[in-house]
Formats: C-alpha cells, structure tokens, sequence
C-alpha cells in the first residue's frame, strides 16, 4: 500500500497565489483589517494580556511581513471561533470582509487534503475579479487502486492469481484520489515486486512437449519465445520484448535510453542465472517503472499560445482515460500516437465519444457520485434487526441509489437539480439477464418469505416497505409517495450512511450540507470536548441534541445542527416517519405483574419536529428557517452557490487536487458549460477536461525556480 | 526452537562470510555476542500492542479494588498496591503466570489526542488525533534507539480489508508508518527471502533488479522540481533498503528458517481472531530470530474500524460499544471476551520471550510489553484516563515488579500523560527525551516534562 502524506504543519502545499492589486487597494484593507483587530482583539491578546499566548497589537499592517499570524487570525474569524460570544461580535459582513481582504492580500495556499478544498472563500472563485489563470506545475499522480487493477489488466489479459491490490487511499470521508497525497513505500514496493514477478510468470507460462515449447493460454507470444533455456534470445528478439513490454504497460515505446539499459540489466543478470530467468527480470523492471505505477503530467508536448507547455499527447490520453475509466482507452491512445489529439477540440471530441459510448466503461463517474454524496457508506453502517420487522439490507439501498444516479446521468438535463429534487427512485433493484431476450432486467433482490401460518411472522415488510411501498414496483424508476422523499439526500441510503448504529447523525448530516453544498468550512473538534449526545430513550433525538447549545459547542454546532435536523423527518434505518418513537417513563413503571416485576418498557410515539434552518450561507435568498427537508433541498437547488460549490467538488474529483485562485477562469467556465447546456453533467465534464488547468502545465524551465513555500519532509 | 537452545549458541553458527562491508547494527551485534561480549550483544526490546474500542479501566483492578465512584477517580497523589496476593481481574487473567512481571497503570491522561472514538497517531504520538501523523510516533522513536535488520515490525489486524493500515504509527511528520495487515505479505516480507528457498541465483538477480529499479526511480526523480519530487523519494528509498536489507537477512538465514512459522491457512485468512493469532506468531518468531527489537501490533485499524469477530458471535465493535450484548448479559461480556481473547495472545508471546535463554536470564528479561487502547478507557473517551498494562522491565530500567498504580488524577498538581509514559520509555531505551508530542493546553499550570519516576529503576 501507498504511503500516505496525511497533512502536517510540516508540509505546506502548492504555490502562495497573491492576487494582483492596487497598492490603494491593498492599503485600505490592511487598514480596515487593522482596525477590526484593535477593536475585537487587543483587549485580551494585547499588552496588558495575552490569552492563549497570542499578542495581536504587535501586528504588522503589511499582510506580507507577517503573513502567518494574519492567517491565523483570519481562520479564527472565518470559523467564528473568536471573537468569543461574551464579546461584542462582528457583524457578518464586517468578518467576511476581513476574510477575504487578508486572503486576497496575503495569499491562499489550497489546502492538502480534499477536504480542505473549501479553505479558499467562494466568492474569490466565482466573484467578478477572478484572478489571472497561473498554470500549475509538472506533477506526477499514483494509479489508484482500480487503475492499478486496471494496469494488470492492460499487461496480463488472462487470470493472474496471487495479485495484491498494493495501493489504498486516505480514509477521511469525500474524495480520495489527489495527486498530491500518495507515494510508494517500501512495504508496497515488496508487494509491487512480487505481483510483477506473478504478471510475468503468468506473461511467460508455457509447457515443453516433445521438445516444443507453447504458450498457455493468454500467455504472450513473443516473451514464450524466450522461455528456452537452451537457445539465448537475440538482441532483436530482446529489444522487441521490451518495446511490447512498455506498450503493454505504459502505452508508449521505449527511448533508446532506456532499452540499452534494461539491456543490460539483462546481460547482468543472464551472467548469473539462466536466460529465461534473465528476461523475466527484464519484464519485471517495466512493470514497476514510474510511469507505469504513476500518471506523468509534466507536460511535455508543445508550448501553447496562452504560455505554458500542453501534455504531451500520450500524457494526455492517459489523463483523460484515468479521469474517466481504470484503464488507457484504445482511441484516444491510438489518437495520440497518430497526431490527432494535439488541440482543444480534438480533446472535447474524445471526451465526448468516450462519454456517449455505453460500451466504453467509465467507473469513475459513478465513483465521484459515491465520493461526493458518500450514500455508500451505508454498508459500514452496522444496525440491528429493526424492531418493526421491515428487513435492512444496506448494499440493496446503495445499489438502488447508484441505479438512481445512473439514470440521472443517462438523461443528462438539469443533473445537479434531479440529484437533490426527484421525486423518483429505484426500489430494492438488481438486474438479471432475461434467458429468452438476453436482455438485462430488473428484478426485486428481497423478497420477504412465505410466512408459516403459525409462527408469528419474521418479517413484516422487505426493503421495499423502506420506500413506503407494500409491494415491487414493476415500473421502475418509480414515483416515490408524495411528499416523502426527494433526491439523493432522502434515500434511505444516504440516511443510513449518516447515521449511528442506534440513532439518526444529524450533525453529521448538517456537516455535509454545510462543506459539500454551502461550501462552507466546519473547525476539527477541538481539544477536550468529547462530542457524545446523551443517550436517553425517553426523549427525542432532536431534543437529546440540545446538549450542543452550549455556547462553547455552538460555535462550531451552530454550522451543522440545523442543517442536519429536518432530516429527522426519517428514522436511522431511512423510514419516513411523522411521529418518533420514545420510552413512555410513567407507563414503563405501570407495567409490572402482579409481584412488581417489570415486564418490560412502553414505548410512545412523540410530537416531530422537522423545520430547519439555513444561516451564513453566503447566498442571502437560502438564509431562513425551512419547515421541512423537502423545502430545504428545493432552495439549495435553486441557488447558484449550491451549484457553484458542486462543480468546485467535480473540479477537485476529476483534477485531482483542490481549486486554486488561478482556476477561477477554469471554474467559471465549466459552471457557464453546465448552464448553457441545460444542466449536461457531460458538457461540465467536457469543459473542464478540456481546460487550462487540464491539458497545461506551466514551462518546465520556469518550473526550476518554482516558488515552493513549503518545507520539504524529512 | 527448544528452551535449551541459547541465542548465543544459535548465532555462532551464523556464518558471517559476507563480508564486512555488509555489516550492519544487527550483524555487528550478532558478532559481538558470538565473540562473547554479552553485555553489548544483548539488545531490549519493546512490542507495543494496541486493541480497538477502549480499555475498561476496571479491567485493571485487581481483587479488593474497587472501580472509581462515578467513573471518575479523585486521588490526589499516586496510590499503589502490590499484585502479590492479588487475584487478576478475569478479563486479564491470562497474565496471572507472570503478573510479578507487570505494573497495571491508571492515572495517565491523553487529552490532546481527544476523538470521538480512535485517537489513531494520537495514541502513540500524543498529538491531535484528526490532523494525521504530525510527528514521529513512540514506537517509531523506541525502533530508534533499538536498530535491528527491521527497524520496527508493525503488523496485526486492520478492522477491514485493507492488506496495510497508515492509522497509528508514524516516523516523523506526514510519514505515516505502514501497518501489514495481512499475515501472508507480513510473512513474506519478513522471512520470505529464505523461508522460500529461492536460492543464491534468485537473490542475485533480485539484487540486480533493485539496483536497476533504484537507478530508474533517481532518473525519473531528476525529472521533477519541489514536493513532487518527493513522491519518488519513498520509491527510491524503498529499492535502497530493500537491497541492503536482503543482504542482512541472508546473512541471517539460518536463524529465519529455525523461526518462520508455519502458519497453514491462517496465512490467507479472512477471519479476524486467526489474523491475529497468525501475526502474533509472526512478531514471536520476528523477535526470536533475531531480526527486529521493536514491533507494533493492533487490532483495529483507527477511526471507527473496531474489527469485527463473527466468529465469537460479535459482529460489530461499535455495537458492543454501545450497549449491545449480542446474545450475553451485557455490552461488558463481549468486552471481557474480547480481552481476554487478545491477553492470550501477548500472553503467548511472553512465555515464548521467557523460554528463551539470553545472557544470564531469558529475552523477557529484556523486553518490555506495552499493552493500551487506541481509545484510551472507552468507546467514546474521554481520556482522563488512559489504562496501560506494561509486561518486562527492559534489563532492569523499569519498576514492574507486579504494581498497580494510580496516578494523581487529572488536573492535580502531580498529575502525568501519556507523554510523560512515553518519556520514561525513552529514558529507559538510551535516548532520554523529556517531551513528547504536544502538551495539553488544559493542563498548563503541571509540569508536563520528564519521565514518569514511579516507573523508572
């Protein structure tokens, strides 16, 4: 498995982006930024006292001089955890004013990790003075698991058994496949070698009978070859090996470089073992070179007109495959070896054949559905057997969301709206092939048993009964009950994926709509709080909740809760329910025998409450109370910031890192793409593979004075 | 190998042919003590064993003790008892054998590491658990002090699928130490080399490939500029020691081939108890041959990937962290049966360290076994408090002569962390430090420095 570069206060990312302006410009907020600390600050991070060890009035007003301390003191207010609540605050302008007047004047680094993407303030990227496209640099990307998987494929057509998948990703929630954050140690280069050797001992198998050796099946003909310990391969022969080695393996020939090299790493090694064994090592060095384990953009190709350098061809196509699929697609490879991917449009148009070619398979658009939403981690959710009999099965609820996906996807019209507002869904689906037609169908996967008449029932409903219907629906998508559920957000799926073993997670819930549809940021939990909610059957969850209204949990509760509670309106198995369910206290003590004893606990059904509330959310019409999730979810696919703040994630998903200040243009553009296009997922895709921060790399000799900022790792 | 058989005995038949150019620490070492320089020769060890979802601290108290009034204790100085005498609490009975050998201690905070379930790198690095690994962790630290072929061994059992786990160890910033989790790669990784007989012209070529393949990763690195470079650091790194260190384990073959375990299918299975069970003989056999000083095993893989034991009738740890019994009396049954399922197995591996003759007395005798949670006492902790068990006294350097010890509670004036437990370790090691990780802002009116003297000989 990879190494991980989690972040660290070691390993400071990317380029600081400054954003060209006036010196007036730049000296009226240094001024009001001034005047905001010596107003909300100084008096207990001043002379007379320093809390927490920090002193403020000392402050230089050139952001620059003393940069980091302005940062921190942004993030402080960016969070809203200082000023604290005794203190006068701010108003909500005044802070984000502050905000973006430090982060356009002292720089933005984005974040590392892909959850720190929404660090660099909305507004900056979508606001009218986007800043000037700077490229990024010549970068380097590890396969991901499946590209791994992928890459064995593309060399070994066959089974190879005994391979290890060797790569894995960082466990935090959302997107998990960044550039920046992977390398390969040494316990994953121990697993690289072996699997290589497994590849070309599968590559080579043959039998010998009656002296004449033959490959077995899928076996590679010109590797067999060599396989004779009694006749030494020839150069030709050894040279061919290597070159259909590398396009096996990389999609491209070898230089001469490096074929006299693996030449003689042969020759070593044939002087001390036989020379079927000395090829074979030859094979395995190709298999584990770095442009077969890692993704090369350095950008290579031509210098472009708007500056810069494009990926080479080949790059190219290899970016654009993996962007999409787990394995190099064949015609926009063979496009590349023959000059027909060297402009823009030439790109679009293969971005669009691969997006509109069913047969061609594209993982990765379904995985960043997954990513983004997280409805999937439905399956890690452990529950018990529900009290009312209607059966759980969480894998049948993620495949009913994907189909849902699916269908959004193959229709391509207003994507992001259908994904939070329809009404439709897919209910306790698998797809079977129909022995006459050869068609794949659709068919229930549970289907409650027959009950014995005299036993009480096992069950009282199948997973369909979790939709609210009583039996499969023929017709599928089907139109859900009215006014139960909309979108992805009330899938039992993604209910379920935000839950606890025993209870709804509305925190989390709200946390999600705050970072992934608000674009908002929520602080880590901070030292010492232990975030437990009491557990107390006889009161409801929304009320056992109100422990976080605590003023020194609000600060960062006050982000999340109320985005998270009109989900209430379902249970934690993804029921829709109007009433909840609680320890009826006076009851429970009445129910005894005759002798006293108890016989167990009463339930009662308790008033619901499922209003909500949308506040700093940086679009002025969503602020407001909302009176249920359905309301909640129609005015986030509404606004433009929600939209804005999805193709920000597309962005991060499909490049690979997060959005700087210098591919406003590139977001800009793709949000236009998708309006434009009536809300086409594909022509968004289109527009942003086919970008500047895509297919351009800034100059490779301006690259050597690239201004790196942070400090390397030990 | 027999209790008869002396490490000493086992190494003067190491041939050292190989040249001095390839001595490393571990060669070095084993020359010393074939020449008969014990004193040099024998080197500690210490296994570091964490387990998922809290420890109970009423696991630890052992008969006549009882557990703390509203699960909170309020001591003011540090309050000790004797083990001798003294029953073990059932669900850590499995160390009743040799429970002169151990101190049982409560008392230490980790608030820093604060989480909602796993402190993941928190735990063994005193530092926030959700910013990763910030800085070097302490069994990393420990590996330091102690160099062997492999300068730490850390294996066990993820929670998932996952063949490797980057939670918990780290050797310094962003560097997150890989976990193998599948006993088949630990195995492989660790005796592979011998263990499958390859021979000298299967060692020679791979040689060749990793001089080839290090070559390769330093050309393509020239390529790149700034952090990127970085991502093929690793890589190159990796090639490098790999190549030295087949050299070293050849040269220990002899010692592996005594040692490897033979471990059937429980190489490749998927059932949780028997990954465990094989990688805890895959670190007894790791240690006996000589290989390594310091191993990490867990069991959990950090974040709230508890493990799963369907084969115990414990499905989910979460579960069973919240009051689900699965079948028993209580969220407590699955607890206990959990301990004790996990004490038998560092039990086991202490009889083997104590079966071994080393010097004047057995490997144990130079061991140490630091046994925690990845959660300090709980599910969800709250980290007051954070139960340890110690096994061994590292040649003499610590006090676990059969203790129990209840350190001054949280926020009293005598007050100590983990950091400070991790402190004394490093005294006790050679490489004395004084802090570790970061210090709990909360706690800034205690001295939060220097090892523990409770427990330092």
């Amino acid at each position: 498995m990879t190494g991980i570069f989690l972040n660290s206060f070691a390993m400071v990312a990317g380029t600081a982006l400054v954003l060209p302006l006036s010196a007036a410009a730049d000296e009226a907020r240094q001024k009001k930024a001034a005047a905001f600390v010596q107003a909300h600050c100084v008096k207990c991070h001043g002379p007379a006292k320093q809390a927490g060890d920090v002193r403020l009035d000392n402050l230089s007003t050139d952001f620059a001089k003393d940069r980091e301390r302005w940062l921190a003191v942004r993030d402080q207010i960016r969070d809203g955890l200082m000023p604290p609540a005794k203190e006068p605050r701010p108003s909500a302008d005044e802070a984000k004013a502050i905000v973006l007047g430090v982060t356009s004047s002292a720089g933005i680094e984005p974040g590392r990790l892909p959850n720190q993407g929404n660090l660099i303030p909305h507004e900056l990227l979508f606001g009218k003075s986007a800043a000037p496209a700077e490229l990024p640099y010549a970068r380097v990307w590890r396969l991901n698991p499946e590209g791994y998987m992928g890459f064995v494929r593309d060399v070994f057509r066959g089974r190879a058994d005994g391979i290890v998948q060797p790569f894995t990703v960082i466990p935090e929630r959302g997107i998990k496949d960044f550039a920046g954050l992977y390398s390969i140690d040494e316990p994953t280069t121990d697993i690289l070698i072996r699997n290589a050797e497994t590849i070309v001992a599968a590559q080579t198998a043959h039998t010998i009978k009656d002296g004449k050796m033959s490959g077995k099946n899928d076996t590679v003909g010109e590797f067999v070859k060599l396989m004779d310990p009694f006749v030494p391969p020839t150069r030709q022969q050894l040279e061919a090996a290597i070159q259909l080695q590398f396009r096996l393996a990389i999609g491209r020939p070898a230089n001469a470089n490096q074929v006299t090299r693996l030449l003689n790493l042969y020759e070593k090694c044939a002087k001390v073992d036989d020379t079927p064994n000395a090829v074979k090592t030859m094979l395995q060095a190709v298999l584990l070179c770095t442009d077969a384990m890692y993704r090369s953009e350095l950008g290579l190709g031509n210098a472009d007109r708007n500056g810069g350098r494009r990926l080479d061809p080949l790059e190219l196509a290899r970016a654009v495959s993996l962007a999409l699929g787990d394995r190099r697609e064949a015609s926009i490879m063979q496009a590349a070896q023959k000059g027909e991917l060297n402009t823009k449009e030439q790109v679009a148009e293969h971005v669009r054949r691969m997006l509109n070619d069913p047969k061609i398979e594209k993982p990765r658009l379904l995985k960043f559905f997954r990513e983004y939403f997280e409805y999937h981690k439905a399956t890690d959710v452990f529950k018990d057997r529900p009290a009312d009999k209607i059966r759980h099965i969480p894998s049948v609820l993620v495949g009913d969301t994907d189909r849902l996906v699916q269908s959004i996807l193959a229709d391509d019209k207003d994507v992001f709206r259908q994904l939070l507002t329809t009404p439709m869904a897919f209910v306790n689906t698998t797809t079977k092939t129909n022995k006459q037609t050869r068609m794949q169908e659709l068919v229930p996967v549970d289907i409650v048993p027959k009950q014995d008449p005299k036993r009480p029932p096992e069950w009282l409903g199948g997973v369909d009964a979790v939709y609210g219907f009583k039996a499969w629906p023929n017709r599928q998508p089907v139109e859900l009950p009215k006014e139960t559920r909309l979108g992805i957000l009330m899938q039992p799926s993604w209910l379920v994926a935000f839950s606890t073993n025993f209870d709804n997670d509305p925190v989390r819930r709200g946390r999600w709509v705050r970072e992934r549809l608000l674009g908002g940021t929520v602080p880590d939990l901070p030292i010492g709080v232990v975030a437990q909610v009491p557990d107390d059957p006889h009161r409801t969850f929304r009320d056992r909740l109100t422990v976080t209204r605590a003023t020194s949990c609000w600060k960062c509760h006050q982000h999340m809760d109320e985005l998270g509670l009109p989900f209430e309106n379902f249970d934690h198995y993804g029921r829709f329910r109007t009433s909840e369910t609680v320890r009826d206290a006076a009851a429970t003590e009445k129910n005894v025998d005759k002798k006293g004893k108890s016989l167990g606990p009463v339930n009662r059904e308790a008033e619901l409450v499922i209003s909500g509330r949308i506040d700093d959310s940086g679009d002025a019409t969503l602020d407001g109370i909302v009176k249920d999730p359905r309301e909640m979810v129609r005015k986030l696919a509404d606004s433009d910031r929600v939209r804005q703040v999805f193709i920000r994630h597309v962005f991060r998903y499909f490049l690979g890192r997060n959005e700087s200040l210098s591919d406003a243009r590139t977001l800009q553009a793709a949000d236009k793409a998708y309006l434009e296009s009536g809300g086409s997922f594909n022509a968004l895709l289109v527009s942003l593979l086919t970008s500047d921060s895509f297919l351009l790399r800034a100059d490779a000799a301006n690259s050597q004075t690239q201004p790196f900022t942070g400090k390397e790792t030990k | 190998m027999s209790a008869k058989t002396t490490r000493r005995d086992m190494m003067k038949t190491i041939s050292l042919g190989v040249g001095a150019t390839l001595l490393s620490p571990i060669l070095d070492q084993l020359a010393a003590h074939a020449a008969g320089d014990e004193r040099r020769a024998i080197r500690k060890r210490v296994i570091f064993v964490m387990q998922s979802n809290g420890m109970s601290p009423n696991h630890l108290l052992p008969s006549g003790l009882k557990p703390a009034p509203n699960g909170r204790w309020t001591n003011d100085t540090l309050e000790e008892v004797s083990l001798k005498d003294r029953t073990l609490h059932k669900a850590i009975e499995a160390f009743a054998p040799f429970q002169e050998r151990i101190a049982l201690v409560q008392g230490l905070s980790g608030r820093i590491a604060l989480s909602d379930h796993s402190t993941n790198h928190g735990a063994l690095g005193c530092y926030p658990a959700s910013k990763g690994p910030m800085a070097q962790t302490i069994d990393s630290a420990v590996s330091d002090a102690l160099p062997g072929t492999f300068p730490h061994v850390a294996i066990g059992y993820g929670g998932s699928t996952d063949v490797m786990n980057y939670s918990y160890s780290a050797s310094g910033p962003g560097k997150s130490i890989p976990i193998i989790c599948s006993p088949d790669l630990a195995f492989k990784s660790i005796f592979g080399s011998v263990a499958e007989g390859a021979g000298r012209k299967a060692f020679d070529r791979r040689t060749n490939l990793l001089d080839f393949m290090a070559d390769d990763v330093k050309r393509s690195r020239a390529t790149l500029v700034g952090e990127e470079k970085q991502k093929f650091d690793r890589y190159l790194e990796a090639f490098e020691s790999l190549g030295n260190r087949q050299r070293e384990l050849l040269a220990k073959a002899d010692d592996l081939k005594k040692n490897a375990p033979k471990l059937g299918d429980k190489l490749t299975t998927s059932t949780s108890s028997l990954i465990l069970e094989a990688q805890f003989e895959i670190a007894t056999a790791t240690l006996l041959a000589g290989v390594t000083n310091v191993v990490t095993l867990i069991s959990g893989g950090g974040g709230q990937r508890f493990g799963s034991y369907p084969e115990f009738g414990i499905p989910d740890l979460h579960g069973v962290g919240h009051g689900a019994a699965y079948g028993r009396t209580s969220s407590e049954d699955c607890h206990v049966e959990l301990r004790q399922f996990h004490t038998k197995l560092i039990a086991g591996l202490v009889k083997k360290l104590a079966s071994v003759k080393e010097g004047d007395g057995t490997m144990l005798d130079q061991s140490l076994i630091v046994y925690l949670s990845d959660s300090g006492e709980g599910h969800h902790p709250n980290l007051r408090e954070w139960p340890v068990v110690l096994i061994g006294n590292l040649g003499g350097k610590l006090k676990t002569n059969g203790r129990y010890l209840r350190l001054p509670q949280y926020g009293a004036k005598n007050h100590r962390t983990m950091a400070n437990l991790y402190c004394t370790l490093l005294h006790a090691v050679g490489k004395p430090r004084d802090k570790f990780g970061i210090a709990d802002p909360a706690l800034k009116d205690i001295d939060q420095t220097g090892p523990l003297a409770e427990l330092l000989a």
